[in-house]
Protein backbone atom coordinates (compact mmCIF):
# COMPACT_ATOMS: atom_id res chain seq x y z
CA UNK A 1 0.00 0.00 0.00
CA UNK A 2 1.30 3.40 -1.16
CA UNK A 3 0.25 5.29 1.91
CA UNK A 4 1.94 8.52 0.57
CA UNK A 5 -0.62 8.28 -2.14
CA UNK A 6 -3.47 7.38 -0.33
CA UNK A 7 -3.13 10.57 2.10
CA UNK A 8 -2.46 12.83 -1.12
CA UNK A 9 -5.67 11.42 -2.91
CA UNK A 10 -7.80 11.41 0.05
CA UNK A 11 -7.16 14.87 1.16
CA UNK A 12 -7.25 15.82 -2.74
CA UNK A 13 -10.81 14.42 -2.32
CA UNK A 14 -11.52 15.91 0.90
CA UNK A 15 -10.59 19.13 -0.24
CA UNK A 16 -12.58 18.94 -3.10
CA UNK A 17 -15.94 18.30 -1.46
CA UNK A 18 -15.13 21.22 1.65
CA UNK A 19 -14.38 23.85 -0.65
CA UNK A 20 -17.16 23.98 -2.70
CA UNK A 21 -20.01 24.97 -0.96
CA UNK A 22 -22.46 23.65 -3.65
CA UNK A 23 -21.49 20.41 -2.61
CA UNK A 24 -21.42 20.38 1.34
CA UNK A 25 -23.90 22.28 1.87
CA UNK A 26 -27.12 19.97 0.37
CA UNK A 27 -24.59 16.99 2.28
CA UNK A 28 -25.65 18.79 5.67
CA UNK A 29 -29.30 19.78 5.59
CA UNK A 30 -30.72 16.77 6.11
CA UNK A 31 -28.30 15.73 9.36
CA UNK A 32 -29.35 19.38 10.25
CA UNK A 33 -32.76 18.77 10.59
CA UNK A 34 -32.80 15.45 12.19
CA UNK A 35 -30.30 16.70 14.51
CA UNK A 36 -31.28 19.86 15.69
CA UNK A 37 -34.84 20.68 14.03
CA UNK A 38 -36.05 17.50 15.03
CA UNK A 39 -35.75 17.22 18.76
CA UNK A 40 -36.29 20.53 19.30
CA UNK A 41 -39.46 20.31 17.48
CA UNK A 42 -40.87 17.58 19.30
CA UNK A 43 -39.51 18.50 22.89
CA UNK A 44 -41.50 21.29 22.21
CA UNK A 45 -44.31 19.44 21.02
CA UNK A 46 -44.35 16.69 23.86
CA UNK A 47 -44.28 19.48 26.68
CA UNK A 48 -47.31 21.88 24.79
CA UNK A 49 -49.38 18.39 24.38
CA UNK A 50 -51.79 17.14 26.91
CA UNK A 51 -51.25 13.69 26.70
CA UNK A 52 -54.70 12.21 28.32
CA UNK A 53 -56.49 14.10 25.12
CA UNK A 54 -54.44 13.94 22.60
CA UNK A 55 -55.17 11.24 20.17
CA UNK A 56 -51.74 10.77 18.48
CA UNK A 57 -49.93 10.49 21.66
CA UNK A 58 -52.51 8.07 22.98
CA UNK A 59 -51.46 5.57 19.90
CA UNK A 60 -48.11 5.89 20.90
CA UNK A 61 -48.70 4.71 24.03
CA UNK A 62 -50.68 1.94 22.86
CA UNK A 63 -47.58 1.24 20.89
CA UNK A 64 -45.37 1.40 24.13
CA UNK A 65 -48.19 -0.95 25.51
CA UNK A 66 -48.00 -3.62 23.09
CA UNK A 67 -44.42 -4.09 22.56
CA UNK A 68 -43.43 -7.59 22.91
CA UNK A 69 -42.41 -9.25 25.99
CA UNK A 70 -38.52 -9.14 24.53
CA UNK A 71 -38.45 -5.24 23.69
CA UNK A 72 -39.96 -5.01 27.19
CA UNK A 73 -37.71 -7.24 29.04
CA UNK A 74 -34.90 -4.67 26.74
CA UNK A 75 -36.36 -1.35 28.70
CA UNK A 76 -34.93 -3.03 32.33
CA UNK A 77 -37.08 -1.82 34.27
CA UNK A 78 -36.63 2.35 32.86
CA UNK A 79 -39.82 2.80 32.09
CA UNK A 80 -40.86 1.94 36.02
CA UNK A 81 -38.39 4.98 36.42
CA UNK A 82 -40.12 7.66 34.16
CA UNK A 83 -43.56 8.56 35.73
CA UNK A 84 -45.66 11.09 33.30
CA UNK A 85 -46.58 9.91 29.85
CA UNK A 86 -44.49 12.69 28.67
CA UNK A 87 -41.69 11.11 30.03
CA UNK A 88 -42.18 7.70 28.45
CA UNK A 89 -42.93 9.23 24.92
CA UNK A 90 -40.26 11.32 24.70
CA UNK A 91 -37.62 8.57 26.17
CA UNK A 92 -38.74 6.35 23.18
CA UNK A 93 -38.69 9.29 20.80
CA UNK A 94 -35.25 10.01 21.44
CA UNK A 95 -33.54 7.12 22.82
CA UNK A 96 -35.25 4.56 20.12
CA UNK A 97 -37.37 5.91 17.74
CA UNK A 98 -35.11 8.20 16.26
CA UNK A 99 -31.97 5.56 16.36
CA UNK A 100 -32.41 4.32 12.70
CA UNK A 101 -32.21 7.63 11.32
CA UNK A 102 -28.53 7.79 12.41
CA UNK A 103 -28.02 4.76 10.09
CA UNK A 104 -29.08 6.82 7.98
CA UNK A 105 -26.92 10.46 7.74
CA UNK A 106 -23.37 7.80 7.46
CA UNK A 107 -25.18 6.35 4.33
CA UNK A 108 -26.24 9.29 2.84
CA UNK A 109 -23.50 11.74 2.98
CA UNK A 110 -20.87 8.26 2.05
CA UNK A 111 -23.45 7.71 -1.00
CA UNK A 112 -23.33 11.14 -1.84
CA UNK A 113 -19.21 11.05 -2.07
CA UNK A 114 -18.30 7.96 -2.47
CA UNK A 115 -20.33 7.65 -5.77
CA UNK A 116 -18.04 10.15 -7.03
CA UNK A 117 -15.55 8.78 -6.20
CA UNK A 118 -14.11 7.18 -9.46
CA UNK A 119 -16.98 8.01 -11.71
CA UNK A 120 -16.63 11.86 -11.24
CA UNK A 121 -12.90 11.82 -11.81
CA UNK A 122 -14.11 10.44 -15.33
CA UNK A 123 -17.14 12.85 -15.97
CA UNK A 124 -14.32 15.99 -14.82
CA UNK A 125 -11.86 14.16 -17.36
CA UNK A 126 -9.01 13.28 -14.23
CA UNK A 127 -9.42 9.67 -14.08
CA UNK A 128 -6.80 8.37 -17.22
CA UNK A 129 -4.68 10.85 -15.41
CA UNK A 130 -4.73 9.18 -11.90
CA UNK A 131 -4.50 5.32 -13.60
CA UNK A 132 -1.74 6.42 -15.35
CA UNK A 133 0.36 7.33 -12.19
CA UNK A 134 2.35 4.33 -10.61
CA UNK A 135 -0.04 4.58 -7.85
CA UNK A 136 -1.70 0.47 -7.58
CA UNK A 137 -5.23 0.07 -7.60
CA UNK A 138 -5.75 -1.01 -3.79
CA UNK A 139 -3.95 2.55 -2.48
CA UNK A 140 -6.29 4.14 -5.18
CA UNK A 141 -9.71 2.78 -3.94
CA UNK A 142 -8.01 2.95 0.02
CA UNK A 143 -7.79 6.70 -0.65
CA UNK A 144 -11.25 7.05 -2.51
CA UNK A 145 -12.91 5.13 0.36
CA UNK A 146 -11.38 6.93 3.00
CA UNK A 147 -12.19 10.38 1.77
CA UNK A 148 -15.97 9.41 1.50
CA UNK A 149 -15.61 7.44 4.56
CA UNK A 150 -13.87 10.67 7.22
CA UNK A 151 -16.55 13.33 6.18
CA UNK A 152 -19.55 10.91 6.67
CA UNK A 153 -18.34 9.55 10.07
CA UNK A 154 -17.60 13.27 10.75
CA UNK A 155 -21.04 14.33 10.00
CA UNK A 156 -22.76 11.82 11.93
CA UNK A 157 -20.49 12.34 14.75
CA UNK A 158 -21.16 16.03 14.96
CA UNK A 159 -24.98 15.05 14.20
CA UNK A 160 -25.11 13.00 17.18
CA UNK A 161 -23.44 15.31 19.24
CA UNK A 162 -26.40 18.05 18.15
CA UNK A 163 -29.09 15.68 19.00
CA UNK A 164 -27.85 14.87 22.41
CA UNK A 165 -26.98 18.81 22.99
CA UNK A 166 -30.69 19.65 21.98
CA UNK A 167 -32.91 16.98 23.28
CA UNK A 168 -31.41 17.56 26.37
CA UNK A 169 -31.47 21.03 26.44
CA UNK A 170 -34.99 21.62 25.46
CA UNK A 171 -36.53 18.17 26.70
CA UNK A 172 -35.07 19.58 30.41
CA UNK A 173 -38.54 20.59 30.91
CA UNK A 174 -40.10 17.31 30.79
CA UNK A 175 -37.30 15.16 32.83
CA UNK A 176 -35.40 17.69 34.98
CA UNK A 177 -32.19 15.74 34.14
CA UNK A 178 -30.52 14.33 31.40
CA UNK A 179 -32.08 11.21 29.43
CA UNK A 180 -30.00 10.42 26.05
CA UNK A 181 -27.89 9.20 25.07
CA UNK A 182 -29.44 5.73 26.61
CA UNK A 183 -26.68 2.91 27.20
CA UNK A 184 -27.72 1.34 23.58
CA UNK A 185 -26.57 4.31 21.91
CA UNK A 186 -22.88 3.36 22.25
CA UNK A 187 -22.53 0.41 19.74
CA UNK A 188 -24.94 2.33 17.86
CA UNK A 189 -22.23 5.70 17.23
CA UNK A 190 -19.08 3.38 18.35
CA UNK A 191 -19.84 0.10 16.01
CA UNK A 192 -22.78 -0.02 14.15
CA UNK A 193 -22.32 3.42 12.61
CA UNK A 194 -19.07 3.11 11.47
CA UNK A 195 -19.50 -0.22 10.17
CA UNK A 196 -22.59 0.96 8.10
CA UNK A 197 -20.67 4.10 6.83
CA UNK A 198 -18.22 1.59 5.22
CA UNK A 199 -19.71 -0.81 3.58
CA UNK A 200 -21.83 2.47 1.79
CA UNK A 201 -18.79 3.32 0.62
CA UNK A 202 -17.45 -0.43 -0.09
CA UNK A 203 -20.25 -1.13 -2.14
CA UNK A 204 -20.73 2.39 -3.97
CA UNK A 205 -16.74 3.23 -4.60
CA UNK A 206 -17.20 -0.49 -6.29
CA UNK A 207 -19.78 0.67 -7.96
CA UNK A 208 -18.23 4.21 -9.08
CA UNK A 209 -15.63 2.46 -10.74
CA UNK A 210 -18.22 0.61 -13.13
CA UNK A 211 -20.67 2.79 -13.57
CA UNK A 212 -20.31 5.50 -16.95
CA UNK A 213 -22.14 8.10 -15.00
CA UNK A 214 -22.76 10.14 -11.62
CA UNK A 215 -26.41 9.48 -12.09
CA UNK A 216 -26.47 5.55 -13.01
CA UNK A 217 -23.75 5.24 -9.69
CA UNK A 218 -26.47 6.75 -7.71
CA UNK A 219 -29.35 4.89 -8.60
CA UNK A 220 -27.76 1.59 -8.37
CA UNK A 221 -26.70 2.92 -4.70
CA UNK A 222 -30.34 3.04 -3.84
CA UNK A 223 -30.84 -0.15 -2.46
CA UNK A 224 -28.26 0.55 0.81
CA UNK A 225 -31.72 2.13 2.64
CA UNK A 226 -34.04 -0.92 2.39
CA UNK A 227 -32.28 -2.81 5.72
CA UNK A 228 -32.34 0.63 7.38
CA UNK A 229 -36.10 1.58 6.06
CA UNK A 230 -36.74 -1.76 7.95
CA UNK A 231 -35.32 -1.27 10.64
CA UNK A 232 -36.81 1.41 11.30
CA UNK A 233 -40.62 0.25 11.14
CA UNK A 234 -39.19 -2.47 13.53
CA UNK A 235 -38.68 0.27 15.75
CA UNK A 236 -41.45 2.07 14.76
CA UNK A 237 -43.68 -0.85 15.75
CA UNK A 238 -41.96 -2.26 18.34
CA UNK A 239 -41.30 -5.77 16.55
CA UNK A 240 -37.76 -5.28 17.37
CA UNK A 241 -36.09 -2.24 19.38
CA UNK A 242 -32.71 -1.43 18.58
CA UNK A 243 -31.20 -2.32 22.50
CA UNK A 244 -27.53 -2.59 23.07
CA UNK A 245 -27.60 -6.38 22.44
CA UNK A 246 -29.19 -5.85 19.09
CA UNK A 247 -27.31 -3.68 18.26
CA UNK A 248 -23.77 -5.06 19.05
CA UNK A 249 -25.52 -7.87 17.37
CA UNK A 250 -25.60 -6.03 14.23
CA UNK A 251 -22.59 -4.62 14.40
CA UNK A 252 -20.72 -7.56 14.35
CA UNK A 253 -22.18 -8.65 11.43
CA UNK A 254 -21.51 -5.56 9.66
CA UNK A 255 -18.12 -5.84 10.43
CA UNK A 256 -17.97 -9.24 8.97
CA UNK A 257 -19.89 -8.05 5.90
CA UNK A 258 -17.48 -5.03 5.40
CA UNK A 259 -14.13 -7.37 5.71
CA UNK A 260 -15.36 -10.05 3.36
CA UNK A 261 -16.57 -7.33 0.79
CA UNK A 262 -12.94 -5.39 1.26
CA UNK A 263 -11.56 -8.71 0.43
CA UNK A 264 -13.68 -9.71 -2.27
CA UNK A 265 -13.23 -5.98 -4.14
CA UNK A 266 -9.36 -5.88 -3.60
CA UNK A 267 -9.09 -9.16 -5.87
CA UNK A 268 -11.78 -7.05 -8.38
CA UNK A 269 -8.82 -4.24 -8.54
CA UNK A 270 -7.74 -4.23 -12.52
CA UNK A 271 -6.15 -0.72 -13.21
CA UNK A 272 -6.50 -2.04 -17.13
CA UNK A 273 -10.15 -3.53 -17.07
CA UNK A 274 -11.17 0.10 -14.76
CA UNK A 275 -9.45 2.15 -17.28
CA UNK A 276 -10.74 0.38 -20.50
CA UNK A 277 -14.45 0.71 -18.95
CA UNK A 278 -14.27 4.13 -18.02
CA UNK A 279 -11.56 6.14 -20.09
CA UNK A 280 -11.78 4.65 -23.99
CA UNK B 1 16.27 -1.81 -27.00
CA UNK B 2 13.93 0.50 -24.29
CA UNK B 3 10.37 0.03 -25.77
CA UNK B 4 9.85 -3.17 -27.87
CA UNK B 5 6.38 -3.74 -29.39
CA UNK B 6 6.23 -7.71 -31.09
CA UNK B 7 2.86 -8.56 -33.10
CA UNK B 8 0.41 -6.59 -30.75
CA UNK B 9 -3.55 -6.83 -31.06
CA UNK B 10 -5.97 -5.07 -29.82
CA UNK B 11 -9.50 -5.75 -30.71
CA UNK B 12 -12.52 -3.28 -29.63
CA UNK B 13 -15.61 -5.43 -30.49
CA UNK B 14 -15.51 -6.33 -33.87
CA UNK B 15 -12.68 -3.28 -34.90
CA UNK B 16 -8.80 -3.87 -34.45
CA UNK B 17 -7.63 -1.40 -32.89
CA UNK B 18 -3.76 -2.01 -33.22
CA UNK B 19 -3.64 -4.73 -35.88
CA UNK B 20 -0.17 -7.10 -35.55
CA UNK B 21 2.21 -3.96 -34.55
CA UNK B 22 5.46 -4.54 -34.30
CA UNK B 23 8.24 -1.78 -33.62
CA UNK B 24 11.17 -0.49 -31.55
CA UNK B 25 12.80 2.48 -29.68
CA UNK B 26 16.43 2.44 -28.96
CA UNK B 27 17.41 3.71 -25.76
CA UNK B 28 17.84 7.42 -26.16
CA UNK B 29 15.70 7.88 -29.67
CA UNK B 30 13.20 10.11 -30.23
CA UNK B 31 10.26 8.54 -32.73
CA UNK B 32 7.81 9.97 -34.34
CA UNK B 33 4.46 8.09 -34.51
CA UNK B 34 2.32 9.40 -36.63
CA UNK B 35 -1.01 8.17 -38.53
CA UNK B 36 -4.51 9.45 -39.67
CA UNK B 37 -7.20 9.71 -36.66
CA UNK B 38 -8.39 6.07 -35.73
CA UNK B 39 -5.19 4.70 -36.43
CA UNK B 40 -4.04 2.96 -33.10
CA UNK B 41 -1.49 5.57 -31.81
CA UNK B 42 -2.99 6.17 -28.53
CA UNK B 43 -4.30 3.06 -27.91
CA UNK B 44 -0.27 1.57 -28.55
CA UNK B 45 0.56 4.79 -26.12
CA UNK B 46 -1.55 3.53 -23.75
CA UNK B 47 -0.64 -0.17 -24.12
CA UNK B 48 2.83 1.17 -23.44
CA UNK B 49 1.30 2.39 -19.97
CA UNK B 50 0.04 -0.94 -18.94
CA UNK B 51 -3.32 0.48 -18.55
CA UNK B 52 -4.73 -1.21 -21.84
CA UNK B 53 -3.96 -4.99 -22.13
CA UNK B 54 -3.23 -6.58 -25.44
CA UNK B 55 -5.23 -9.38 -26.91
CA UNK B 56 -2.11 -10.77 -28.46
CA UNK B 57 1.04 -9.78 -28.79
CA UNK B 58 4.20 -8.84 -26.42
CA UNK B 59 5.24 -5.74 -25.25
CA UNK B 60 8.18 -4.75 -23.08
CA UNK B 61 9.13 -1.42 -21.47
CA UNK B 62 13.06 -0.91 -20.15
CA UNK B 63 12.77 -4.45 -20.04
CA UNK B 64 9.28 -4.61 -17.88
CA UNK B 65 6.15 -6.04 -18.80
CA UNK B 66 4.07 -3.14 -18.65
CA UNK B 67 0.63 -5.43 -17.56
CA UNK B 68 2.25 -7.66 -14.78
CA UNK B 69 4.78 -4.81 -13.86
CA UNK B 70 2.84 -1.95 -14.54
CA UNK B 71 3.40 0.04 -11.55
CA UNK B 72 7.10 -0.08 -11.68
CA UNK B 73 6.73 0.41 -15.73
CA UNK B 74 4.51 3.76 -15.34
CA UNK B 75 7.13 5.18 -12.88
CA UNK B 76 9.37 5.56 -15.34
CA UNK B 77 6.96 6.97 -18.21
CA UNK B 78 6.08 10.55 -18.65
CA UNK B 79 2.66 10.92 -20.14
CA UNK B 80 1.36 14.02 -21.64
CA UNK B 81 -2.56 12.29 -23.34
CA UNK B 82 -4.13 15.38 -25.99
CA UNK B 83 -6.24 16.50 -22.77
CA UNK B 84 -4.01 17.37 -20.01
CA UNK B 85 -5.94 15.04 -17.47
CA UNK B 86 -5.48 18.41 -14.48
CA UNK B 87 -7.86 19.26 -11.87
CA UNK B 88 -9.57 22.12 -12.74
CA UNK B 89 -10.53 22.80 -8.77
CA UNK B 90 -7.04 23.02 -7.79
CA UNK B 91 -4.12 25.73 -8.60
CA UNK B 92 -1.56 25.09 -11.00
CA UNK B 93 1.56 24.28 -8.21
CA UNK B 94 -1.26 22.15 -6.42
CA UNK B 95 -1.85 20.16 -9.06
CA UNK B 96 2.24 19.30 -9.49
CA UNK B 97 2.19 19.00 -6.04
CA UNK B 98 -0.24 16.45 -5.50
CA UNK B 99 1.40 14.17 -8.81
CA UNK B 100 4.62 15.20 -7.24
CA UNK B 101 3.13 13.05 -4.44
CA UNK B 102 2.26 10.36 -6.37
CA UNK B 103 5.23 9.72 -8.14
CA UNK B 104 7.09 10.22 -4.83
CA UNK B 105 8.94 12.99 -5.44
CA UNK B 106 10.99 14.26 -1.80
CA UNK B 107 11.86 17.63 -3.38
CA UNK B 108 9.47 20.53 -2.78
CA UNK B 109 11.11 22.62 -4.91
CA UNK B 110 10.79 20.74 -8.36
CA UNK B 111 7.23 21.73 -8.84
CA UNK B 112 8.60 25.40 -8.37
CA UNK B 113 10.98 24.67 -11.16
CA UNK B 114 8.86 23.37 -13.38
CA UNK B 115 6.44 26.00 -13.08
CA UNK B 116 9.21 28.55 -13.89
CA UNK B 117 10.87 26.50 -16.80
CA UNK B 118 7.29 26.86 -18.48
CA UNK B 119 6.23 30.29 -18.06
CA UNK B 120 3.47 29.56 -15.60
CA UNK B 121 4.87 31.20 -12.55
CA UNK B 122 3.62 33.81 -12.38
CA UNK B 123 0.34 31.72 -12.85
CA UNK B 124 0.39 29.08 -10.13
CA UNK B 125 -1.41 30.00 -7.52
CA UNK B 126 -4.32 30.53 -10.56
CA UNK B 127 -7.00 27.39 -10.42
CA UNK B 128 -6.29 25.21 -13.45
CA UNK B 129 -9.55 25.56 -14.70
CA UNK B 130 -9.21 29.25 -15.84
CA UNK B 131 -5.77 28.68 -17.45
CA UNK B 132 -5.79 29.02 -21.41
CA UNK B 133 -5.38 25.57 -23.57
CA UNK B 134 -1.68 26.66 -23.97
CA UNK B 135 -1.46 26.81 -20.38
CA UNK B 136 -2.59 23.83 -19.67
CA UNK B 137 -0.82 22.24 -22.09
CA UNK B 138 2.45 23.45 -21.06
CA UNK B 139 1.45 22.55 -17.24
CA UNK B 140 0.62 18.96 -18.49
CA UNK B 141 3.89 18.62 -20.02
CA UNK B 142 5.47 19.99 -16.45
CA UNK B 143 3.22 17.29 -14.99
CA UNK B 144 4.74 14.65 -17.21
CA UNK B 145 8.44 15.81 -16.29
CA UNK B 146 8.02 15.90 -12.70
CA UNK B 147 9.91 12.71 -11.89
CA UNK B 148 12.61 13.11 -14.35
CA UNK B 149 11.40 9.63 -16.56
CA UNK B 150 13.71 8.26 -18.78
CA UNK B 151 11.17 7.72 -21.21
CA UNK B 152 8.76 10.07 -22.42
CA UNK B 153 5.29 9.40 -24.28
CA UNK B 154 3.68 12.48 -25.78
CA UNK B 155 0.47 12.72 -27.65
CA UNK B 156 0.36 16.26 -29.29
CA UNK B 157 2.19 17.87 -27.45
CA UNK B 158 2.13 21.38 -29.34
CA UNK B 159 -1.54 21.07 -29.53
CA UNK B 160 -3.22 24.38 -28.59
CA UNK B 161 0.40 26.10 -28.07
CA UNK B 162 1.70 29.96 -29.69
CA UNK B 163 4.47 29.55 -31.84
CA UNK B 164 6.76 30.39 -28.71
CA UNK B 165 5.44 27.76 -26.74
CA UNK B 166 5.92 25.29 -29.61
CA UNK B 167 9.00 26.22 -29.73
CA UNK B 168 10.08 25.93 -26.40
CA UNK B 169 8.26 22.69 -26.48
CA UNK B 170 10.22 21.27 -29.38
CA UNK B 171 13.60 23.06 -27.97
CA UNK B 172 13.21 21.23 -24.28
CA UNK B 173 12.60 17.29 -25.81
CA UNK B 174 15.82 18.05 -28.18
CA UNK B 175 16.89 19.12 -24.83
CA UNK B 176 16.24 16.15 -22.36
CA UNK B 177 17.18 13.62 -25.23
CA UNK B 178 20.93 15.07 -25.74
CA UNK B 179 21.51 15.97 -21.81
CA UNK B 180 19.67 13.43 -20.20
CA UNK B 181 19.45 10.62 -22.89
CA UNK B 182 15.71 11.00 -22.49
CA UNK B 183 13.58 8.01 -24.77
CA UNK B 184 10.55 9.83 -26.41
CA UNK B 185 7.75 8.28 -28.31
CA UNK B 186 5.67 11.61 -30.36
CA UNK B 187 2.57 11.17 -31.71
CA UNK B 188 1.30 14.50 -33.45
CA UNK B 189 -0.23 15.42 -36.82
CA UNK B 190 1.74 18.47 -37.45
CA UNK B 191 4.19 17.18 -39.06
CA UNK B 192 6.89 19.49 -39.95
CA UNK B 193 7.34 20.22 -36.18
CA UNK B 194 8.06 16.60 -36.05
CA UNK B 195 10.88 16.66 -38.81
CA UNK B 196 12.75 18.90 -36.61
CA UNK B 197 12.89 16.66 -33.63
CA UNK B 198 12.67 13.08 -34.28
CA UNK B 199 15.14 10.76 -35.44
CA UNK B 200 12.63 8.01 -37.07
CA UNK B 201 9.26 7.38 -37.65
CA UNK B 202 6.98 4.63 -36.99
CA UNK B 203 3.89 5.34 -39.68
CA UNK B 204 0.24 3.31 -38.67
CA UNK B 205 -2.61 3.36 -39.92
CA UNK B 206 -6.09 1.01 -39.03
CA UNK B 207 -3.44 -0.35 -36.40
CA UNK B 208 -0.91 -1.70 -38.49
CA UNK B 209 2.47 -0.51 -39.15
CA UNK B 210 2.40 0.92 -42.95
CA UNK B 211 6.54 2.23 -42.74
CA UNK B 212 9.15 2.62 -40.19
CA UNK B 213 12.99 4.42 -40.59
CA UNK B 214 14.39 7.64 -40.68
CA UNK B 215 13.05 10.14 -43.48
CA UNK B 216 15.26 9.65 -46.60
CA UNK B 217 14.83 5.29 -45.32
CA UNK B 218 11.10 6.37 -45.78
CA UNK B 219 11.30 8.97 -48.93
CA UNK B 220 13.36 5.28 -50.29
CA UNK B 221 10.53 3.21 -49.80
CA UNK B 222 8.12 5.61 -51.87
CA UNK B 223 10.04 7.15 -55.03
CA UNK B 224 8.43 9.59 -56.63
CA UNK B 225 9.03 13.38 -58.37
CA UNK B 226 10.70 15.67 -56.43
CA UNK B 227 9.62 19.23 -56.36
CA UNK B 228 12.39 21.77 -56.63
CA UNK B 229 11.03 25.84 -55.64
CA UNK B 230 13.51 28.26 -56.54
CA UNK B 231 13.85 31.89 -55.65
CA UNK B 232 15.85 33.19 -58.73
CA UNK B 233 16.43 36.08 -61.26
CA UNK B 234 15.11 33.78 -64.08
CA UNK B 235 11.94 34.98 -66.49
CA UNK B 236 11.04 31.08 -67.50
CA UNK B 237 9.75 31.00 -71.54
CA UNK B 238 7.59 28.22 -71.90
CA UNK B 239 6.90 24.93 -69.62
CA UNK B 240 10.23 23.84 -69.17
CA UNK B 241 13.73 24.74 -68.70
CA UNK B 242 16.28 22.69 -70.34
CA UNK B 243 14.17 19.82 -70.99
CA UNK B 244 13.12 19.95 -67.15
CA UNK B 245 9.17 20.66 -66.17
CA UNK B 246 9.03 23.67 -64.65
CA UNK B 247 6.15 26.55 -64.05
CA UNK B 248 6.29 29.91 -62.68
CA UNK B 249 4.47 30.24 -58.99
CA UNK B 250 2.27 32.87 -57.49
CA UNK B 251 5.03 34.08 -55.00
CA UNK B 252 7.70 34.74 -57.88
CA UNK B 253 9.28 31.81 -57.37
CA UNK B 254 10.01 28.81 -60.33
CA UNK B 255 8.63 24.82 -59.70
CA UNK B 256 10.58 22.46 -61.30
CA UNK B 257 9.74 18.93 -61.54
CA UNK B 258 12.77 16.41 -61.61
CA UNK B 259 12.56 12.53 -61.28
CA UNK B 260 15.13 12.17 -58.09
CA UNK B 261 16.61 14.42 -56.23
CA UNK B 262 20.06 13.32 -57.61
CA UNK B 263 19.45 15.89 -60.45
CA UNK B 264 19.00 18.85 -58.16
CA UNK B 265 22.60 19.55 -58.08
CA UNK B 266 23.39 19.94 -62.02
CA UNK B 267 19.55 21.96 -61.64
CA UNK B 268 20.87 24.62 -59.33
CA UNK B 269 24.15 24.65 -61.11
CA UNK B 270 22.82 25.19 -64.18
CA UNK B 271 20.15 28.24 -63.48
CA UNK B 272 23.24 30.03 -61.24
CA UNK B 273 24.52 30.64 -64.55
CA UNK B 274 21.59 31.83 -66.05
CA UNK B 275 20.57 33.76 -63.13
CA UNK B 276 21.13 34.76 -59.34
CA UNK B 277 19.66 32.22 -57.48
CA UNK B 278 18.55 32.98 -53.68
CA UNK B 279 16.86 30.00 -52.24
CA UNK B 280 16.51 26.70 -52.93
CA UNK B 281 13.57 24.08 -51.08
CA UNK B 282 12.87 20.62 -51.99
CA UNK B 283 9.66 19.61 -51.81
CA UNK B 284 8.48 16.02 -51.75
CA UNK B 285 10.90 14.86 -49.39
CA UNK B 286 9.70 16.22 -46.17
CA UNK B 287 7.66 13.96 -43.79
CA UNK B 288 4.54 15.24 -45.04
CA UNK B 289 4.89 14.45 -48.66
CA UNK B 290 6.50 11.08 -47.77
CA UNK B 291 3.40 10.46 -45.06
CA UNK B 292 1.15 10.94 -47.83
CA UNK B 293 2.70 8.81 -50.24
CA UNK B 294 3.03 6.04 -47.66
CA UNK B 295 -0.30 6.11 -47.54
CA UNK B 296 -1.43 5.83 -51.01
CA UNK B 297 0.29 3.24 -51.62
CA UNK B 298 -0.58 1.18 -48.29
CA UNK B 299 -4.68 1.77 -49.66
CA UNK B 300 -3.99 0.65 -53.22
CA UNK B 301 -2.62 -2.19 -51.91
Amino acid sequence: MNRRAVRAIARKDIMSITSNIQVWLPMLIVPLVFAVLFPIGASFAIRATDTSTSSDFQELLDVLEKLPQSSLDSLNGIFDSLITDQQRIAYMMFNYFMAPFFLMIPLMAASTISVDSFVGEKERGTLEGLLLSPVDMRSIFAAKALASLIPAIAISLTSFVLFAVCANVFAWPIFGRLFFPSIAWAPLILLVMPAIGLLAVLINVFISARVSTFQAGYQMSGFLVLPVIALMIGQFTGIMLLDAKVLLAIGAALIIVDYALLMAITKRLDKAQIFESQVR
Amino acid sequence: MMIQIKDVTKRYGEQRAVDALSFNVARGEILGLIGPNGAGKTTTIRMLCGVVKPDAGQVRVAGLDPQSQGDEVRSQIGVLTETAELYSNLSGIENLRFFAELYGIDDPRRPHELMEEFGLADHKEKKAGAYSTGMKKRLGLAKALLANPPILLLDEPTSGLDPAGIAMVLDEIERLNSQKGVTVVLCSHVLHQLETVCQRYVIIDRGRTVAQGTLPELAEKCPGPTIVEVDADYILDGEAYRGIPARPLPVGDIQFTVSSRNEVPKLIRQLSQDADVYSVKLKGHDLESVYFRLLEGEKDE
